[in-house]
């Protein structure tokens, strides 16, 4: 039997405050056992990016702060109909989200893109201090948030 | 006891653009400020740390233009230095910068701008965005995702990561080919050569057939100003060279290295923008400026490469010069990107490239300044080290800070021409435009899903009496 790939890609720049929630599951999950034919790869920003690191994997697990208007430190786990649409026409590269990467990637190179899409996005409270680590509450949701990533690859 | 100082709200960094307008009784605009705000506190965060880290630490203060910073910290600490770096290693830090500027010019153009090319700037927003393009045009698109990735395997490969380069030093660049490296990277810039010169002349193209469709685009953003880029022997050079400046008429006014910036540039803050305005001083008057691809291609005589001195060629003959449309930045891009490219190959393939890459560089106390043609324009920076080696002042001229003063003029121009019955879509689209034309580079602290969107608030004797956003 051939077993289906996943890939796992946290994203985040963890000197800024919660935005570093991504870059603190990705410490985690690399001291954890993972299931066997799982890539684990960390991102400081996704967008464009995230298309480079497609290698044709069947499962992709996306992990990232999130801005969706939840309680600080909600883990929530969104498959591809719940993801967020970005700004029509982004002034910079960091209007260009996971939906959008992937959308571009099925059209222009189907045969690296994944079939299953999940994000487990962390619902973070500040994100414009510098140097000051997580908030509490995002600190708290780091656990929960890497459970949810090994449970979507079971 | 600790003090706590809480400074609220937190205006050095980039949260979303913002354009204010000030309009008169008839609703005209009197002026426009396109607010950005950089990340500045840089300036102050160096001070104390050990010279030798700067070329790290600089490149953090941007993940759009990385590259940049990382090699004019490293120029400048030659600078302060007083050493000169083996041929080598100065060839290999070129080969790094073109693969950034690869990168940069391909995003900007087929992510970025690409949608205003394939659909012009009246359809239906919902499909306007990098999704509709390749369903539009995929080839375009394609291969235009493929150079960029050329750009950042370059970039990567000498710079030793693709964000954040950490291989240039003072005295020149931690790093060697391998002979498996070196195989690659001729082959990745052939393709990168055929590449640029078959998406230029479809983007060519498309970017004509937008100016066919809205003719007012090259009648109405005509913005007289200066210009500034640098030159090496007359032609354009991204890494090294003399800053040129021209007058609005076209006349050159002056070259000089950079080391003698202050002698021509005045920093000033003003009360709309956290960006400080820079203006070039000459003559006893200060003279609104631009940097960027159209401020090269209006002072250089010329480039060094066939392909892209022949676009070049074409370029001059259609738009004169100096060129002072914002729109035109688009094709002065194609050319840049065809002379990057063309730039990348001829560097890979010189010999001279495999010497020995470093010499020792010791901090006896002093300045070092440097500049670079940061793809959105010339970046400046100036270090005092003292005789440990420890930073003492820093002061960085950033290529959006130099364009503010044109942006909000162009804005201007562009709100009083292009939206006058207009929509609230519309009107955000065309002021939109005008603001990608100059690529600003928005300081980057946080991605995290959620809207950046542009805002216009329309102001009338201090009063706002109209504030747009997208729902």
């Amino acid at each position: 039997m051939i077993m289906s790939r996943a890939l796992i890609v946290c994203i985040g720049n963890d000197l800024v405050a919660d935005d570093g929630v991504g870059k603190a599951v990705y410490k985690e999950l690399e001291l954890s056992c993972l299931p066997s034919g799982t890539r684990l790869s960390y991102l400081g920003l996704g967008g464009i990016d995230l298309l480079e690191e497609l290698d044709g994997e069947d499962r992709l697990v996306v992990v990232d702060a999130v801005q969706l208007g939840s309680a600080p430190g909600t883990v929530h786990i969104l498959d591809w109909a719940g993801l967020p649409y970005m700004e029509p026409r982004p002034v910079s590269g960091h209007g260009i989200g996971i939906r959008e990467a992937i959308e571009v990637g099925r059209r222009l190179y189907p045969e690296r893109s994944p079939q299953h899409i999940h994000l487990v996005g962390i619902e973070g409270k500040c994100f414009d201090q510098l140097g000051q680590g997580l908030t509490p509450e995002v600190e708290t949701a780091v656990p929960s948030a890497v459970a949810a990533v090994l449970r979507l690859l079971d | 006891m600790a003090k706590t100082i809480k400074i609220d709200p937190v205006t050095r960094i980039e949260g979303h653009a913002r354009i204010l307008l000030e309009c008169d009784d008839a609703g005209k605009v009197e002026e426009a400020f396109f607010c950005v705000n950089e990340l500045r506190g840089f300036e102050r965060i160096l001070v104390g740390m050990e010279a030798s880290t700067l070329p790290q630490v600089t490149a953090r203060i941007c993940g759009v233009c990385p590259t940049a910073h990382h090699l004019v910290a490293a120029k400048a600490l030659d600078n302060a230095a007083g050493v000169e770096p083996p041929l080598a290693a100065k060839l290999l830090r070129e080969f790094m910068y073109m693969g950034h500027v690869i990168h940069s010019h391909a995003l900007s153009l087929f992510v970025l701008a690409g949608p205003d090319l394939v659909f012009g700037l009246d359809g239906a927003a919902a499909t306007q965005n990098i999704v509709g393009m390749v369903d539009a045009e995929p080839e375009l698109t394609k291969k235009g995702l493929r150079l960029r990735s050329l750009g950042q395997k370059i970039n990567e490969t000498i710079g030793g990561r693709g964000i954040h380069p950490v291989t240039a030093v003072a005295g020149g660049i931690s790093f060697k080919l391998s002979d498996a490296q070196f195989a690659r990277l001729q082959e990745l810039t052939a393709e990168a050569v055929i590449l640029s010169s078959e998406l230029a002349g479809k983007t060519k193209g498309l970017l004509f057939a937008l100016f066919d469709k809205n003719p007012i685009l090259l009648e109405k953003l005509n913005v007289p100003s200066w210009y500034m880029g640098t030159v090496k022997g007359g032609k354009l050079n991204l890494y090294d060279g003399d800053l040129r400046i021209m007058d609005e008429k076209g006349a050159i006014q002056g070259e000089f290295t950079s080391d003698m910036y202050r002698d021509y540039l005045v920093e000033r803050a003003v009360a709309k923008s956290y960006a400080k305005e820079v203006y070039i001083n000459h003559g006893g008057a200060e003279h609104m400026y631009r940097v960027s691809t159209l401020a090269r291609m209006n002072v250089v005589d010329g480039l060094e490469t066939p392909l892209a001195q022949a676009e070049f060629e074409l370029f001059r003959q259609n738009f004169g010069r100096p060129c002072h449309n914002a729109v035109i930045q688009m094709y002065a891009k194609i050319i840049e990107l065809i002379y990057a490219c063309e730039k990348a190959h001829e560097l890979i393939n010189n010999p001279a490239l495999r010497g020995e890459t470093r010499v020792p560089a010791t901090f006896k106390g002093g300045r070092g300044v440097a500049h670079i043609e940061a793809p959105r324009g010339t970046l400046i920076h100036d270090y005092e080290i003292d005789e440990k080696g420890i930073v003492r002042a820093a002061n960085m001229i950033i290529a959006t800070q130099q364009n503010t003063a044109a942006i909000n003029k162009s804005l201007k121009e562009g709100a009083n021409n292009l939206m006058k019955e207009g929509t609230d879509e519309l009107m955000l689209n065309a002021l939109e435009f005008v603001v990608r034309c100059y690529d600003p580079c928005l300081a980057c602290s946080t991605h995290a899903i959620g809207r950046m969107a542009l805002e216009v608030e329309m102001q009338h004797n201090g009063k706002t009496i109209r504030h747009i956003r997208r729902s």
